[in-house]
């Protein structure tokens, strides 16, 4: 009974479809057929403006304006050589080019062919009213980036390019295309789901000379979300324009919260470059050029921390009991360990923790993290956040890297001396660490012994981004050694021997670590990482400065910051 | 003697089709260039020589020992699928194949086949010593929930490939399966009730283009660039084939690449552009005597098992034929599902002419008996 139900039920169901078969074919099929004839259905795409990206005043760093396309309905060819002559003599360009544009872009015969993008106004107007006489011409509105500030926050930004392959593969299935405009490097990419606009468009049909019959459907285009960012510009500008001509990276940021205020690199380069691939020569010396400025130096590259890291060490060194407020150790410019000897970069004589931070004194780290043996330094380095990636939203964020003996004798099949150690302690060695991680690091000293979580978006399209994944731990210190370490790095700045002394004249109370890294190759790099004001931190700073010969200079750049953004009231 | 007379007819009926799915392959392929296009309908060849091949051997191997290998066809079927979402999740990206040795292999093809035989076994099961089946007198967990879960689990994993056509297929095997096998009335109801009522819930699981897709097919002109330009498109060449069609190789939708998918999912279109109403008219007969002889075989059977194979076969045929045209006029939501032996595709003429062979077995051993 069942089984000849749906036997008729299928039968039923073919029949139906027969149906529609009939219906197309014989009902509508003279116009369909007509419409397949003369292959007179047009597309023509339009353009959304991608989501601007703001900073936390709503100002705009990237934003879109709209150009004009000059679009060529592809018709049989004398027809289209009479256009593009006519076209090439208002555009005072040969026809020639104009062409060959053609015949590159050509899609199939019932898409509209961009042949000169970006045209003059008052040319696009002038194409526009000669529509009655050229019906195959079309000027068609076309978004494109923009960026008010140049290069300012650049790295943070990145930029706009066609889409490779790679991400093509990766991203098909959300409804990317080949020839699509995508983010490459920051936010750009991070979020580029959200900034992204649709694509809209209309078909039409048209007659036998091309000229516009009736719309067939419409699609219209959609505009991406805009994303604001808890960077500020006026401390960007500030950032940038003291770190101009140099290689290195600054941050500031937020030590209660994480928020980054400000992250800048030099070298870096101006995204429109990418906009107008018309000049391949300057976008090719970015590509090329040795200095890689299109790395983001703050949370991509890693380097040394050397004597920045002294702050890990003391903690470890005090929190273990393996020292304590008293505990001196006398420093003769340096100290044999092994059969080698190790120096310090002065003599300083009987130095305790706080003079030991405040001097910079090498010896008496390698003696305390002789005590505290590697293992409790690692600990302590992962626990102040290094070794892995902070979790900011921007991409290819490296982790850096902390030695253990373990993981030497795991992946280098090597022995652990104690040499290694004694680097280990002064931040050498095979220890490496991105600018952002040193900044959240310092902050922790700024904020009351909490490790923050960095991050950099603050709403998408008005709605505040979620705050549980914004992590902030604790770190297990006890609040005097805290302390201790606190007015030691207070004293770095203000007392007369201190590193930072280069920061005492500052109108603002500053305090802070330096760090000059011994680098294989070339000028040590130089670090400077504090907070001010003192009495109550609202920035920690961290200014690194590639092959910057030594801390001294990292310290004078961050003073020329810090008093500038004094004057302009942002303290 | 190799083949049996009904055996024999349904080869020739789908050779027949397949023949023409060659000749709209050979013609939507002939104007793009290069030799992997070029070469396209040899392979359409190929694989119908293997088609034949296994129809041949699977006709001369005893159905009832799918009964036996029931889980484990369910098994590996599960495995195969799994295989294509670790690779997937590999690869970051959409992926239904699997890449053995020289060929892609479509998991989701077998899977339907697969289920229909798990079905099958799942609602023939007699209790020790009784001559009725005990179908009709489970209650709602027996009859509909428990095979309702072990479906689930396969066709998850084929929507999440994602495949949403075929999901949706084997969703309706299930149905129809429920409804042939003799589950209360009250019951089969139910289910379609529940299931329409989940709807919503469904609708929030899909992925965004998906429901573009879904939603284009409401109105097409609302994205007349993307999946609404293959339906206008579609639509455009089943009619402009008008009563005769335009002729082999002179259609010019398919040919001047404004039909996309022209040689697997819109094959139907290619081919009535070019052969017109007539063609199309030839074409649905021989679908449906292909049908109708497995329908036939269906009641001949009185091994329960054996029916309600034959029917689930049928039902797969006659469930993905449908929702294909349907697709290829504007009736239905592209989705994605090839034309059985119409479409170019190895997985898929493979598993046509296998489920073909069971067909011609069942009746065959009926004759035996």
């Amino acid at each position: 009974m069942r089984l000849k139900i749906t036997a008729v039920a299928i039968t039923a169901v073919f029949f139906l479809l027969f149906a529609g078969v009939l219906n197309l074919t014989c009902i509508q099929g003279k116009r369909l057929k007509y419409l397949s004839e003369k292959n007179c259905v047009r597309l023509m795409p339009q353009q959304g403006s991608r989501g601007k990206i703001l900073d936390r005043n709503g100002e705009v760093i990237a934003g879109s304006r709209l150009t004009y396309d000059a679009m060529l309905l592809p018709q049989d060819k004398n027809e289209t050589e009479r256009l593009l002559t006519r076209v090439a003599a208002i555009l005072g360009e040969s026809s020639g080019s104009l062409r060959k544009a053609f015949q590159e872009r050509f899609v199939s015969s019932s898409v509209p062919v961009a042949i000169a993008a970006n045209i003059d106004v008052k040319k696009a107007i002038a194409l526009e009213e000669l529509k009655d006489e050229l019906p195959g011409i079309m000027i068609q509105p076309h978004p494109l980036r923009d960026y008010p500030y140049g290069k300012l926050a650049c790295h943070v930004l990145g930029y706009l390019s066609e889409i490779d392959r790679w991400r093509l593969t990766k991203l098909g299935d959300y409804g990317y295309k080949t020839k699509d405009i995508v983010g490459f490097g920051g936010v750009e990419e991070k979020y580029d789901y959200y900034l992204r606009q649709e694509e809209g468009g209309l078909s039409f049909e048209v007659d036998h000379r091309g000229r516009f019959v009736r719309v067939l459907g419409f699609r219209p285009p959609q505009d991406g979300k805009d994303v604001q960012l808890t960077l500020d510009l006026r401390v960007q500008r500030i950032v940038e324009e003291n770190l101009d001509g140099r290689t290195g990276s600054i941050v500031v940021m937020d030590p209660y919260d994480g928020q980054v205020i400000a992250m800048a690199n030099s070298p870096g380069f101006n995204p429109e470059a990418f906009v107008y691939r018309s000049s391949q020569r300057a976008l090719s010396g970015i590509m090329n050029n040795p200095e890689a400025p299109l790395v983001n130096r703050a949370i991509s590259s890693t380097y040394p921390p050397a004597s920045v890291f002294k702050i890990v060490v003391a903690s470890a060194g005090l929190e273990n009991k393996k020292v304590n407020f008293t505990t001196t150790f006398p420093c003769q410019g340096g100290a044999q360990i092994g059969n080698r000897r190790f120096a310090c970069w002065d003599v300083h004589r009987p130095q305790d923790v706080f003079h030991a931070l405040v001097n910079s004194c090498d010896v008496f780290f390698y003696r305390t993290g002789l005590l505290l043996g590697p293992e409790a330094i690692h600990d302590y380095a992962l626990k102040f956040g290094f070794s892995k990636p902070t979790g900011i939203e921007l991409p290819y964020e490296a982790g850096g890297f902390v030695p253990h003996p373990l993981k030497r004798k795991l992946y280098q099949f090597k022995k652990w001396f104690d040499g290694d150690t004694a680097n280990f302690s002064i931040g050498q060695g095979d220890l490496l660490v991105t600018p952002l991680q040193v900044t959240r690091a310092m902050a922790v000293f700024a904020n009351g012994g909490k490790l923050v979580s960095p991050y950099i978006i603050s709403s998408i399209s008005g709605q505040r981004s979620p705050e549980g994944r914004r992590k902030t731990a604790a770190i297990s210190l006890k609040e005097d050694n805290r302390e201790h370490i606190r007015l030691a790095l207070r004293e770095v700045v203000a007392s007369p021997t201190g590193t930072g002394i280069a920061l005492a004249g500052a109108g603002i109370a500053v305090a802070g670590k330096t760090g000059t890294a011994q680098v294989t190759r070339g000028q040590p790099h130089a670090w400077f990482a504090g907070f001010f004001p003192f009495a109550k931190p609202k920035f920690v700073i961290c200014v690194f400065l590639e092959n910057g010969t030594s801390g001294h200079f990292a310290a004078i750049l961050a003073r020329q910051i810090i008093e500038k953004m004094a004057l302009e009231g942002l303290v | 003697m190799l083949l049996s007379r009904s055996g024999t007819s349904l080869l020739i009926i789908a050779l027949c089709i397949a023949a023409l799915g060659i000749l709209s392959i050979y013609s939507s392929t002939s104007q793009k260039e290069g030799d992997f296009w070029q070469l396209t309908y040899k392979r359409q060849v190929f694989w119908v020589m293997i088609g034949v091949a296994l129809f041949l051997l699977v006709s001369n191997f005893n159905y009832r020992r799918f009964w036996d290998a029931t889980y484990l066809l369910y098994a590996v079927t599960l495995a195969l699928l799994l295989l294509v979402f670790i690779l997937g999740a590999v690869r970051l990206g959409a992926q239904r194949w699997l890449k053995v040795a020289w060929f892609n292999f479509q998991p989701s093809e077998a899977a339907k086949l697969a289920v229909v035989v798990f079905l099958a076994r799942y609602f023939s099961t007699k209790p020790a010593g009784a001559l009725s089946l005990s179908v009709g007198s489970m209650g709602f967990v027996r009859a509909v929930l428990i095979p309702l879960a072990f479906v689930l689990v396969p066709v998850g994993l084929i929507v999440e490939q994602p495949d949403l056509g075929s999901g949706i297929i084997v969703f309706l095997i299930l149905l129809i399966m429920l409804y042939v096998s003799g589950v209360r009335m009250g019951y089969v109801l139910g289910f379609v009730l529940a299931g329409l009522s989940m709807l919503p819930v469904f609708w929030n699981m899909l992925r965004g283009y998906q429901k573009d897709r879904l939603l284009v097919f409401l109105n097409p002109n609302i994205d007349p660039l993307g999946a609404g330009y293959t339906i206008i498109q579609s639509k455009i060449a089943i009619g402009s084939g008008g009563i005769f069609g335009k002729g082999w190789m002179s259609g010019t939708q398919s040919q001047l690449r404004f039909l996309p998918e022209s040689h697997t999912d819109f094959i139907f279109a290619t081919f009535v552009e070019e052969w017109g109403f007539f063609g199309s008219a030839v074409l649905f007969f021989l679908y449906y005597l292909l049908i109708r002889q497995g329908l036939n075989i269906a009641s001949r059977t009185s091994d329960s098992f054996g029916r309600l194979l034959a029917l689930g076969i049928c039902c797969m045929f006659a469930i993905q034929i449908s929702i294909n045209v349907a697709m290829n006029l504007g009736f239905a939501p592209v989705v994605g599902v090839p034309l059985y032996l119409m479409s170019y595709g190895g997985s898929s003429i493979a598993v046509t002419f296998a489920s073909l062979g069971i067909l011609a077995n069942i009746d065959k051993q009926r004759s035996v008996f």
